[in-house]
């Protein structure tokens, strides 16, 4: 026998929005299933039967519609967290001295405005909201898995006690933190709700009264129809999903008769107009537009240019450390030496000296802490590869002499061999010639030292050749085609050799026949 | 304690230019974790005065009082990127009573003028003796700085 299309699917669905969840509206119908429209629903499925048999129970069919009455079925439209009562919630409110806590009072209140205005709209369907204290036991005892020997573990009881309550936890300003961020004195509820996970939900419930007629009011046949869930964020969680094109989910009842229920839920919120989702998205576009011209404007677009045809190297860097010398209370005099065809501005200093260090023991060595900050700044033409940060560890000598004598010197009362002209290190200034000698030059390796170093290099001629390098890869993808690259690439760099050639002879013109106005800064 | 110094063409457009960190108890080996944020937002209109970050590493001890343990620096790196960087620390020496009184007392000599830790101009004055080092973990983002000709 071919089932009628039940959903048998009641897992929950997560939906997203961003507007106030006082417009979402719920559209909720149950409906009894007997034992006839039941038939009838199989019967009318497509069958070998015969013609005849066919027309006789049609008619039945006719009638049958006819017979529905109230309490088989009911439709609502609820509003987020809108408190519709049952029976049984009537029958309890009703009497002043079952009222305990300002919520009942106010149930109370309701419930005998309600009884004026000529009853409430609802029979069998009804919410409990998040103020009430119903919690979905059935929610938190279901199995996830096929074990016959499955138990709630402890993580699950606790889940199921701790009360998702809104909090409203303001974000602490920067002068508050001076006070109160340790808690000492710890509450039962603060540890339930800081060890578990615990984002802040607002809870509501559907559930219908599924009694017998007449006999609504027993807390027994109540049966939770969907939970809603939102979070401050805006993730609204309905479990089980809306009924769209799928059937209706169904209730089954224990009891001797065994009846079925079966019930819809749609969305039932009203739609925003077409115009006002255009007003909104524009606004919001204008809104981030605006922020980032402020945040533009803040800097403007001027920046300091290197000089036309030149390289300028920037270097940050620090003296570190220096690491395995023989003696302690070590200091540092350096130099700067620019080859041939750099050159410096005026400002900067090519030398420096560091503060003395007292040493200390790392790692079977004796290190000593410089933390010496430069600042290097020259021009030059191109080199590559320089850019970045490094950090370079150069090993140091001392020049010695030969012979015991200047050694044990050296050891009782301190003093060795100086250079005299420290560029000697590396080439010397007075050097012409193309073969250095060192002959005859004794050293002795010392410790080594650490330097760190953060290059920038700026030139006008990265500007050009990036910027290519980024029309091209714009032209590129949006032709897509390789034989057309080779093409356009020649006719783009003809363009930019030309360019170039004409701002050179710009350049070189004398400085009052060229308008002042003419601005070479390219646009992306 | 750390602060964040820019040149002059520098703008700070978001983020706190100077913090201070909780006070840390190492348990198991010599570490004081921080696990402080740094999250700042410049913007510049040159290459000069590129930021430097500059520590300072206070002990606090069980009377509560403040004892200075070094002072430290580097550069904020220039290329994008992840960088793990070292700063490494010193403080200024005093004479050998004010050593021994240091080791049983507590409380040392302190730099008067902050200055001199990102200058290097004076430091030759400084007696010092060198402390630990400072971990720091720098993402550093550079937006527009091709459109100038800046290859870093």
């Amino acid at each position: 026998m071919a089932e009628p299309g039940w959903n048998a699917d009641t897992g929950e669905a997560v939906y997203r929005s961003r507007d106030p969840m006082c417009n979402m509206r719920f559209r909720v119908h149950i409906q009894r299933v007997t034992s006839t429209s039941l038939l009838l629903q199989q019967l009318q499925q497509p069958s070998s039967w015969q013609d005849k048999e066919l027309i006789s129970l049609a008619t039945l069919n006719t009638t049958a519609s006819r017979h529905h009455s109230y309490d088989e079925e009911e439709e609502a439209v609820i509003g987020w967290q809108e408190k519709l009562f049952s029976q049984f919630e009537v029958d309890l409110y009703q009497n002043k001295s079952a009222c305990q806590s300002p919520l009942d009072q106010q149930y109370h209140q309701e419930i005998l405005n309600l009884e004026k205005a000529g009853g409430r709209r609802n029979r069998r369907i009804f919410t409990y909201t998040d103020h009430d204290r119903f919690t979905n036991l059935e929610e938190h005892c279901q199995k996830v898995t096929t074990s016959v020997q499955e138990v709630p573990s402890y993580l699950v009881e606790r889940m199921a006690n701790v009360r998702r309550r809104r909090q409203d936890r303001r974000p602490m300003e920067r002068s508050a933190l001076k006070s109160h961020m340790v808690t000492w004195e710890v509450s039962q509820e603060l540890i339930k709700n800081n060890h578990i996970l615990n984002t802040p939900v607002q809870t509501m419930y559907i559930l219908a009264d599924l009694g017998p007629y007449g006999k609504l009011g027993c807390q027994e046949h109540e049966h939770v129809l969907c939970t809603i869930k939102v979070d401050s964020n805006g993730v609204i969680t309905v479990k089980p999903d809306l009924t769209g094109t799928n059937g209706a989910y169904r209730i089954e009842l224990d009891g001797e008769k065994r009846e079925l229920w079966k019930y819809t839920l749609e969305n039932a919120s009203a739609q925003a107009q077409q115009e006002e989702e255009e007003r909104e998205r524009r606004m919001f576009k204008d809104l981030y537009s605006r922020h980032k011209e402020h945040l533009g404007s803040l800097v403007g677009s001027d920046f300091e240019m290197a000089p036309p045809g030149a390289l300028r190297l920037l270097v940050n860097g620090e003296i570190v450390s220096a690491k395995g010398y023989e003696y302690n209370n070590l200091y540092m005099r350096f130099f700067l030496e620019l080859p041939s065809r750099w050159s410096s501005p005026v400002f900067q200093q090519l030398s420096g000296v560091t503060q003395t260090c007292t040493a200390k023991a790392l790692d079977r060595d004796s290190v000593a802490y410089f933390s010496y900050p430069f600042t290097l700044e020259a021009f030059f033409t191109q080199e590559d590869g320089l850019e970045g940060s490094h950090i370079l560890t150069a090993p140091t000598w001392r020049p010695v002499e030969l012979g015991t004598v200047s050694e044990l010197r050296r050891f009782f009362i301190g003093g060795s061999l100086e250079l005299e002209d420290i560029t000697y290190v590396r080439v010397p200034g007075t050097f012409q010639g193309s073969r250095l000698s060192r002959f005859g030059f004794r050293t002795e390796m010392t410790g080594s030292v650490t330097f760190r170093f953060h290059c920038l290099q700026q030139s006008k001629a990265f500007l050009e050749s990036s910027s290519l390098r980024k029309r091209m890869q714009n032209v590129l993808d949006r032709f897509g085609g390789f034989s057309q690259q080779n093409s356009l690439y020649n006719v783009l760099e003809a363009f930019q050799r030309a360019r170039r050639r004409m701002q050179e002879a710009r350049e070189s013109l004398p400085q009052d026949l060229i308008s002042t106005s003419a601005s070479s800064v390219l646009q992306p | 304690m750390g602060s964040i110094p820019p040149g002059g063409a520098w703008k700070l457009l978001s983020g706190v230019r100077a913090g201070q960190t909780q006070v840390d108890h190492p348990q198991l080996d010599d570490v004081a974790y921080w696990s402080h944020p740094i999250d700042i937002h410049f913007a510049t209109k040159g290459l000069q005065g590129w930021p430097k970050l500059h520590v300072q590493v206070w002990h606090q001890d069980a009377f509560g009082r403040s004892e200075l343990y070094g002072y430290g620096f580097c550069h904020v790196p220039s290329s994008p990127g992840f960088h793990l960087l070292e700063c490494v620390t010193w403080r200024p020496l005093g004479s050998w009573q004010e050593e021994l009184s240091q080791l049983f007392v507590g409380g040392g000599p302190q730099l008067l003028n902050s200055d001199l830790i990102y200058t290097g101009a004076d430091r030759y004055r400084l007696q010092t003796q060198a402390m630990g080092v400072v971990h720091l973990q720098l993402g550093v983002l550079l937006r527009n700085f091709d459109r100038y000709g800046v290859a870093c």
